[in-house]
């Protein structure tokens, strides 16, 4: 049992609006989640002394312009009034939001710092993006990009078709995870399908990308930005809002069976790693969570989590996702607030700001009741990626 | 085995590769017609893309043989977005991950149109044939493609 179980905890929250149109700069849209989250956890931004952040754009020809492509430490450190008093801060480069989580809550148990603000800003460029422009290809891509293979959705989709072939899954079955997740949507205001519902045969009928994944199995890019308000329990009891307790991190440290392509094998391997330290370090278990929000930036990514963490045997998370048994009222309520399919891309962050909003009994209209016990894990899964375990009680 | 084969004409401009000092044995033993997979001379184990150290015991001495060119379809995906310059005109086409017989877990990717792939499936056998790309010195590379095995 990690010995920390319980000493930090989640303070504020706070969003951006999430948009696909471009009227102000992704910095305007970070400062007004960071500025919701410390107005959220009842403190001054003066009290703010520890930054921590995953800067990096997740796709291909990202630009590097603080304000307007990403948004570093240094850049809320000159336009938050948080100024000199800063103690500490991190930008991590691996390990998605949850790896500056973990820097965050580490420096607080070290005393590094008192309240740490940790944001995930995303930017989506107009036009398409992400696609490969080269006539050249060196390194790695020299065995891909000649092929035309050179995108996310192309390794989820062999990964996917792979397990599909596996277990005998179908795509009517994956249409019941993604409308659940857009169902939940329809409770969470701020997402970026909010008010736009979709039936199993709007899934069914949408255009194919790489088969078998389709337009609706991609998570949606969104400008935008989501805070948390990190502190230790102790001083948490004392602010305003209801504290969600950190019970574990996880990291994945599994090693990587293959180089090509991320295949189905690595995904399980890295999401067992990662989900089962949660474990191990809380001494908690798959059956005592309330609420899971598992990532997916692509769906399938979440049948991969159901079954690395142990909510259900191996290939058979495609069956687990029927008959109601993820929706809010279910077994296992999956991805309460639309998940990335739905609320929008904040590449994981969405995930850990509503495990801690359900725990802490703030999840409003989409609120699992009684729920103690909620789980974020974030990433493909693959070698970047991380997990966080929230609680009610420390 | 086949010798390098047919030029390519459906993507013509597709992204070339830019050799390396770890890449260029693979590219060269393809431009005789030969598929040379990264081996390493300590422990055996094979491995693509090549890489600096042997992933299993981190040795820095490695050949370069030539292997059967026999492989299965691990996996596949038909592709219908334009995504990639050069492939503009080839959607919707097909990506192979194939499993080559040397090794479990041993990947390469080969690419096909569509319209050809009716034979493609999970464990379907396959074997090595070489396309001509352009290259970056206005030469031909040879792209090793996997094609189902026993058709010539």
């Amino acid at each position: 049992m990690w010995e920390a179980r319980g000493k930090t905890a989640v303070a504020g929250i706070g969003f951006s609006q999430l948009t696909r149109t471009h009227e102000r700069p992704l910095g305007q849209l970070a400062i007004e989640a960071c500025r919701a989250a410390i107005a959220d956890a009842g403190i001054e931004p003066s009290q703010i002394d520890g930054l921590a952040t995953h800067p990096d754009q997740p796709f291909r020809g990202a630009g590097n312009r603080a304000g307007e492509d990403l948004v570093p430490a240094a850049f809320l450190i000159d336009h938050l009034d948080i100024g000199p008093e800063v103690e500490w801060y991190a930008q991590v480069s691996a390990g998605l939001i949850p790896s500056a989580i973990i820097e965050a809550l580490n420096a607080l148990l070290a005393g590094a710092c008192t309240y740490a603000l940790v944001w995930r800003a995303m930017h989506r460029p107009a036009g398409t993006y992400g696609a490969w422009r080269e006539p050249f290809a060196g390194g790695d891509s020299q065995f891909t990009a000649p092929y035309g293979y050179t995108s996310p959705f192309q390794l989820h989709a062999v990964a996917y078709q792979r397990y599909m072939h596996r277990y005998g899954a179908t795509r009517e079955e994956m249409a019941s995870l993604v409308t659940n997740s857009r169902a939940n949507a329809q409770r969470n205001e701020a997402a970026f399908f909010n008010g736009t519902p979709m039936s199993v045969d709007d899934y069914l009928a949408a255009r194919m990308i790489s088969e078998p994944i389709c337009l609706f199995d991609c998570d949606i890019p969104v400008e935008g930005c989501a805070a948390l308000v990190l502190t230790t329990a102790e001083r948490a009891r004392d602010l305003p809002r209801p504290p969600a307790y950190v019970a574990a991190w996880g990291q994945h440290t599994a090693p990587r069976p293959t180089y090509v392509n991320y295949m189905l094998d690595d995904y399980m391997a890295c999401g067992a790693s990662t989900a089962g330290k949660l474990w191990s370090r809380s001494g908690l278990g798959p059956g005592d969570v309330d609420a899971a929000q598992l990532y997916d930036g692509f769906s399938p990514s979440t049948y991969y989590w159901l079954e690395a963490a142990g909510f259900c045997p191996e290939g058979e998370a495609h069956s687990f996702v029927q008959d109601g048994r993820v929706a809010l009222d279910g077994e296992l309520p999956v991805n309460t607030f639309g998940g990335s399919l739905s609320e929008g891309r904040l590449h994981g962050m969405g995930h850990i700001a509503e495990a801690a909003r359900q725990v802490s009994g703030r999840a409003g209209l989409r609120q699992v009741e009684g729920a103690e016990v909620s789980v974020a894990l974030d990433g493909s899964p693959l070698l970047r990626g991380g997990a966080l375990l929230f609680t009610r009680e420390a | 085995m086949a010798s390098p084969g047919q030029p390519d004409e459906r993507s013509p401009s597709r992204p070339r590769p830019v050799l390396d000092g770890l890449s260029r044995a693979y590219w060269e033993s393809a431009g005789r017609g030969e598929l040379a997979i990264q081996r390493c001379e300590e422990c055996g184990h094979y491995q693509h893309p090549p890489r600096p150290l042997c992933e299993r015991c981190a040795s820095a001495d490695f050949g370069y043989p030539a292997v059967s060119g026999r492989g299965v379809v691990h996996s596949f995906t038909t592709n219908h977005q334009r995504n990639v310059a050069g492939f503009e005109q080839a959607v919707p086409y097909v990506n192979l991950i194939v499993e080559l017989e040397e090794q479990p877990q041993l990947y390469l990717l080969s690419d096909l149109p569509a319209d050809e792939a009716d034979w493609v499936a999970i464990g379907a056998p396959v074997e090595v044939a070489f396309e001509l790309i352009k290259a970056a010195e206005g030469e031909a590379i040879a792209l090793p493609q996997f094609r189902p095995a026993g058709r010539g």
